[in-house]
């Protein structure tokens, strides 16, 4: 028996070490990777001394395939750097990846982060301000969008750099609006207008008037457009904020507006998937939705009718503000050596170029956030294809620079966003609306209160 | 059987093979299909295109994803096979004190979730310097509850005068589980086998995890990628990636489904 016991243990040491080494030969399996990487390098002449950083980010679809393409133009202009661009899943995943090595010399060079992410990311500590690379390397930054900078213009500061950038607008269907004796070329501007659009583009059981994603993101907009705040504190700008402000008047117009509209039955809800909103546009089911900037060439291409794009709704009461931008900016870590810095400064102003932002507003129907992109000859072809890419732009350009339409900066807005959709899914059932409000704005309370309490 | 119940029957059963199968078949009629034909929820595409397909492979290193979670799955499921097996043999044919806790003690680990675990393994493989390795991705999945279970109970069913004649054909421990241990439980292992590939193949969270470049690697990531957020989504690719994709698991799902049904009827009947 003793003897069977220890021949056991014997087998087991040499069934463990057999797996340790079956763990080295996996180990020794990726290396002619890297070494068939550096022939290649070698046969296109590059040389070995190159920097190399790593570029996190979450652009899948045809934002990667852009910026692919972006990446290895850049690394194929110069001799100096190379840029590694690697996917981390969607903005969530790769911002909890970060935070995993956030700080360390394991970080990457630049990462990408959603404008949501703007407050975490400055008061995380792993990151340079973008403003001292433009202080030192005296940067114009008045050849970029100035809408788009004020968002993510914080206490004066540049803390990032913007990079893809989109709006909402409103998508309609022209024919539909023939059909209907409207006028194809004059959208509906005001909620009263848009109110008695629906009524008339609205056919029972077969077509919607009007629908909007239950998304937070919308909500913050109409609510911009009326030069409403969204929290306290100057939007969070002035000093943290402590109190949500979206259940004043301008937040309960957005959503009294929602409810005329879902009470007369000229509402169509489809849910929190984009893809499910554009399939019931594209179908004919609804005849006005709200959708992306970053949608629009799609939409036009995919449907069989005429697409027409127009700014989002206002109050009739108020004047337009115009919109705050959404999308993400390209955050520089600390922490990590002076040159990869620098190599990733260097990849940043070669971003921001015009050539390189009419390429990629042409690639995703993002915004170009150097103006001057729109003056390239690709872009204008690109516009007399698709007239409606530039009312998207003409929006953010007629916005009215102001803390409402500079956007909000909480570090809570995931959870706040989730507590609008849950408003706006209890409005739909037929709750009332500044009841359904005010429980959205204590959820963000309570949520804003936790993570000022934890941050210091 | 009769046959108008025959007819019944068959009606039945391909009444919910096609219910099953559906969504497979929707994406394979949606790989070959245009944006806007699949936007207005067309079933049968109007002209068959292969240019998802092309494109496909065009957007990603597809061959190599394949290969990276081909060796992951091998990988996890010849190391699950050898730690269960052989935990279950233990638990089974050698008497020790307080080994019905011990394997109780094991089998309750099947009520934490993975996820729960995820946090501390990631750190572990961080801290042994294992991101971006296969073996990061692997050796974290090869000590398995269910497996061990799985076999445990199919060992049961050897009679234990098999284990005391071996002994007196002098056979050791070792060469008894080898050479008639193993034989005979064949069918429980390829179930194990092909469990265990299966799921390490539409393992998603993990792979993500330890991995931050194409390197190592999964086709779920990949596919993942093929999605976009807020810019509309080409689904006629991702279809034609997940298709790909399926090809593998499909392939071993027919070459195996003898052994699988035999083995997991089994299991439930004991």
């Amino acid at each position: 028996m003793k003897k069977n016991v220890r021949l056991l243990f014997i087998f087991s040491v040499i069934f463990s070490m057999m797996l340790l080494a079956a763990c080295s030969n996996n180990e020794s399996k990726p290396e002619p990777e890297p070494s068939k990487k550096n022939s290649e390098e070698k046969e296109t002449g590059e040389s070995p001394s190159r920097m190399e950083i790593n570029f996190w980010h979450a652009m899948s679809g045809a934002g990667q395939e852009a910026l692919d393409r972006i990446v290895a133009d850049f690394n194929s202009s110069q001799e100096k750097y190379t840029v590694n661009a690697e996917f981390q899943g969607t903005y969530e995943e790769s911002l909890t990846k970060l935070r995993s090595v956030g700080g360390t010399k394991d970080a990457p060079a630049i990462t990408q982060v959603f404008e949501v992410g703007t407050k975490f990311m400055i008061d995380s500590g792993y990151i340079e301000p973008m403003q001292s690379f433009i202080d030192k390397d005296n940067y114009d930054l008045s050849q970029l969008e100035e809408n788009i900078l004020n968002y993510y213009r914080v206490d004066g500061k540049l803390y990032s750099m913007p990079f893809n950038s989109s709006t909402p607008v409103m998508i309609y269907n022209k024919d539909a609006f023939k059909e209907a004796g409207l006028d194809p070329e004059k959208p509906p501007q005001t909620f009263n207008e848009v109110k008695a659009a629906a009524e008339k583009l609205t056919k029972p059981g077969e077509q919607y008037g009007f629908s909007m994603l239950t998304y937070g993101w919308f909500f913050e907009q109409l609510v911009a457009t009326q030069g409403g705040l969204y929290v306290n504190k100057e939007n969070g700008r002035a000093d943290d904020a402590t109190e949500a402000e979206f259940n004043g008047e301008e937040g309960l117009r957005v959503f009294n507006f929602l409810n005329d509209m879902n009470k007369a039955g000229t509402l169509g809800n489809y849910g929190t998937n984009w893809d499910d909103i554009r399939a019931a546009f594209q179908t004919g089911k609804v005849a006005m939705y709200m959708d992306s900037s970053a949608g629009v060439a799609a939409a036009v291409n995919n449907s069989p009718f005429e697409v027409g794009v127009a700014f989002i709704p206002y109050p009739d009461e108020v004047d337009r503000q115009g919109v705050a931008i959404g999308g993400a900016s390209l955050w520089m870590s600390k922490g990590i050596a002076k040159e990869e810095q620098e190599a990733a400064w260097e990849f940043m102003k070669y971003l921001t170029t015009p050539e390189v932002q009419a390429k990629w507003h042409i690639g995703t129907g993002y915004f170009a956030i150097n103006p001057a992109a729109y003056n390239e000859d690709i872009v204008k072809a690109e516009w007399e294809k698709y007239p409606q890419l530039k009312v998207t732009v003409d929006q953010l350009q007629q916005t009215k620079p102001s803390v409402a339409t500079q956007g909000a900066l909480i570090s809570v807005f995931p959870e706040s966003r989730q507590q609008i959709v849950t408003a706006l899914e209890n409005l739909y059932q037929g709750a009332d609306p500044q009841e359904v409000l005010d429980q959205a704005a204590e959820g963000t309370n309570r949520a804003i209160e936790i993570a000022n309490k934890t941050k210091k | 059987m009769s046959f108008p119940r025959k007819i019944v029957f068959y009606f039945l059963l391909l009444f919910s093979a096609f219910l099953l199968f559906f969504p497979v078949l929707y994406a394979f009629m949606i790989s070959f299909m245009t944006g806007g034909e699949i936007m207005q929820g067309k079933f049968f595409p109007q002209t068959f295109t292969l240019d998802n397909y092309f494109r496909v492979f065009e957007r990603l290193p597809l061959m190599k994803y394949l290969m990276n979670s081909f060796v992951v799955s091998t990988g996890v499921m010849i190391g699950q096979l050898i730690v269960c097996s052989m935990s279950a043999y233990a638990f089974v044919f050698i008497p020790f004190k307080g080994r019905d806790f011990i394997f109780f003690l094991f089998i309750s680990t099947m009520m934490i979730p993975w996820e729960a675990t995820m946090i501390p393994n990631f750190f572990t493989i961080q801290k042994l310097d294992w991101t971006n390795t296969y073996q990061g991705l692997t050796v974290p999945f090869f000590a398995l509850a269910f497996g061990t279970f799985l076999l445990r109970q199919h060992f049961k069913t050897i009679p234990k005068e098999l284990f005391e004649a071996s002994q007196i054909a002098g056979l050791s421990r070792f060469a008894f589980f080898w050479r008639v241990i193993l034989p005979v439980s064949k069918t429980s292992l390829v179930t194990l086998g092909a469990y265990g590939f299966l799921t390490t193949w539409n393992m998603y969270l993990w792979p993500l995890l330890v991995t931050n470049n194409d390197q190592v690697r999964t086709v779920q990531i990949g596919l993942k990628q093929l999605q976009s957020q807020e810019v509309a989504t080409e689904w006629g690719v991702v279809m034609a990636g997940v298709i790909v994709v399926i090809i593998p698991t499909l392939l071993l799902l027919f070459i195996g489904q003898k052994q699988l049904q035999k083995g997991l009827t089994q299991g439930a009947l004991k």
